[in-house]
């Protein structure tokens, strides 16, 4: 009788998962990118991008499982299958199309540049003979590279390079916009003396996507995309882009 | 020797400590390493130009910066270090508590979070803004500076008292003892520990690049994070690292081998 029951729970068991079977995303992110995705002050990670993911995981049959990464070196362990996606306002660019798969895009994305209030940077060619910081491998550190007598300083994080041009060291911080705002605008502390001087316009459209390992695993990638039209469909999306942005 | 015109024996001991070279030979450790890492820096790029030499290219400033850090911080740390062990000596109460409360102070916080604090936290009051360089040199000059006075204070004491004592009674004051008489002695005894904090330096000055310091391994990121060659952007970071310790290695052992020259080691 003991022994039917155990065996009759064992094999509930093994049908019981497999019934309410979900797809596991392991998900990497660097949350030092406010209202993108940061540790809010209750150490859980929180923004645009992580209620988007659960809004998601609520439309389809996906499990995200977040984790949080240093931005250097995230698209190695990408590569080196450490997880099985990159969420993290990865832009999509042709380089990095080359050595990873993106998900449609969700978000554009423009380079704004942070300034104190008292300096007069109002345009690209202000930048000449200044310093500027951004964070390393982002496209906000590429952009300002090439331009013209800039001398370019990398960051391990965003905020870092925000309060090195709060103290003074350096003249502008280059990136994604909404973090740009974030920290100029809303930010209690910096917005006193900081302001978002201007975007840098670029040719062609920038987008943000979900990055994952090259030519595998394509399910995953599909689901994404499937859950991705239904948030935006279902006008989830506009209501989370209101909240953050 | 003896014959028929010479016929007294003139026996030939080992006589005066005439100074003989070692000869340590070409196959030791540090030969095998350096070789090695030269060898394999070369053949790396010979076979991957497109990839390894475009990152060694890419390092040289970098390596300049990490020279200027290392020896600005080890010129540093020997002064702060000098001064610290004689305080830890010192009979004067004040000098004694106040050398004393540096090391343990200083000894018990990461090289990493001195750095954030003295470039980061400290940069929010302006007469303590400093750029990155120098803020580099010096949060690693406090820091090592720390453990080089714990060396120094463990040579000055090995030096026997008895040489103290005679110094003093042939009129020294307690300055010329110290910097004439113990100093010169104890640098052998100091000179090994010495040693082995200036590689631990050189190696912990990869720290600095959190204050966007461009040295050796902010190059090397920054070369992969646009490429994404990151294995062969890091093993070309960690050759060329390999490589400078090596040669700090060996010229601390080229001065060791001078002080010990006379007694044949």
């Amino acid at each position: 009788m003991l022994k039917k029951s155990i065996m009759a729970v064992l094999i509930l068991f093994m049908f019981v998962p497999s019934a309410f079977s979900k797809t596991v995303i392991t998900v990497a992110t660097d949350a030092t990118w406010p209202p993108m995705e940061y540790i809010n002050k209750d150490k859980a990670i929180t923004g645009f991008n992580p209620e988007l993911l659960a809004a998601m995981e609520k439309v389809s049959d996906i499990k995200f499982e977040i984790k949080n990464t240093a931005w250097d070196g995230i698209f190695a362990g990408l590569a080196a299958g450490k997880y099985d996606m990159v969420a993290s306002s990865v832009s999509i660019t042709e380089v990095r199309k080359k050595v990873m798969s993106f998900s449609d895009p969700y978000f554009e994305v423009k380079q704004g540049v942070i300034t104190k209030k008292t300096v007069k940077i109002k345009s690209k060619a202000d930048l000449e003979g200044k310093k500027a910081g951004a964070q390393i491998g982002t496209t906000g550190f590429l952009v300002t590279r090439k331009i013209k007598g800039v001398t370019m300083k990398s960051y391990d994080e965003i905020g870092l390079a925000v309060e090195d041009l709060f103290n003074g060291r350096i003249d502008a911080v280059v990136c994604d916009d909404a973090v740009a705002a974030d920290y100029a605008l809303t930010n209690e502390q910096y917005s006193k003396d900081l302001t978002l001087a201007f975007l840098l316009e670029s040719d062609t459209p920038e987008y943000l996507g979900f990055a994952f390992k090259k030519g595998k695993s394509k399910d995953k990638l599909a689901l994404v995309n499937e859950a991705l039209k239904k948030v935006k469909a279902s006008g989830e999306y506009d209501r989370i882009f209101k909240k953050w942005l | 020797m003896a014959d028929k015109n010479h016929p007294i024996n003139i026996e030939v001991g080992d006589g005066a400590a005439i100074p003989v070279k070692k000869d340590k030979g070409l196959v030791n450790a540090w030969s095998i390493s350096f070789i090695g890492a030269i060898g394999c820096i070369i053949y790396l790029c010979m076979s991957d130009p497109d990839m390894y030499w475009e990152v060694l290219k890419f390092l040289p400033d970098g390596v300049l910066v990490t020279f200027q850090v290392t020896i600005a911080s080890i010129i540093l740390s020997l002064i702060i270090g000098l001064f610290t062990g004689l305080g830890r000596i010192s009979e004067n109460k004040i000098i004694n508590t106040i050398a004393s409360t540096y090391v343990e102070i200083v000894r018990g916080i990461p090289l990493l979070v001195q750095l954030f604090y003295i470039y980061y936290a400290l940069g929010r009051f302006e007469f303590l803004q400093i750029s990155e360089l120098p803020s580099a040199i010096i949060a690693m000059g406090i820091c090592y500076g720390a453990y080089m006075g714990e060396v120094f204070r463990a040579g000055i004491i090995s030096i026997d008292k008895g040489q103290g004592e005679a110094a003093r009674s042939l009129g020294f004051n307690k300055t010329q003892t110290m910097f004439m008489v113990i100093l010169p002695q104890s640098w052998k005894t100091i000179l090994p520990p010495v040693g082995n904090e200036f590689i631990a330096l050189l190696k912990d000055s990869s720290l600095v690049s959190i204050l966007a310091v461009a040295d050796i391994l902010r190059r090397g990121r920054e070369y992969a994070s646009v490429t994404f060659s990151y294995f062969e952007a890091y093993t070309m970071v960690a050759l060329v690292y390999l490589v400078i310790t090596l040669i700090l290695s060996k010229a601390v052992s080229k001065m060791e081998e001078r002080l010990n020259y006379y007694e044949g080691y």
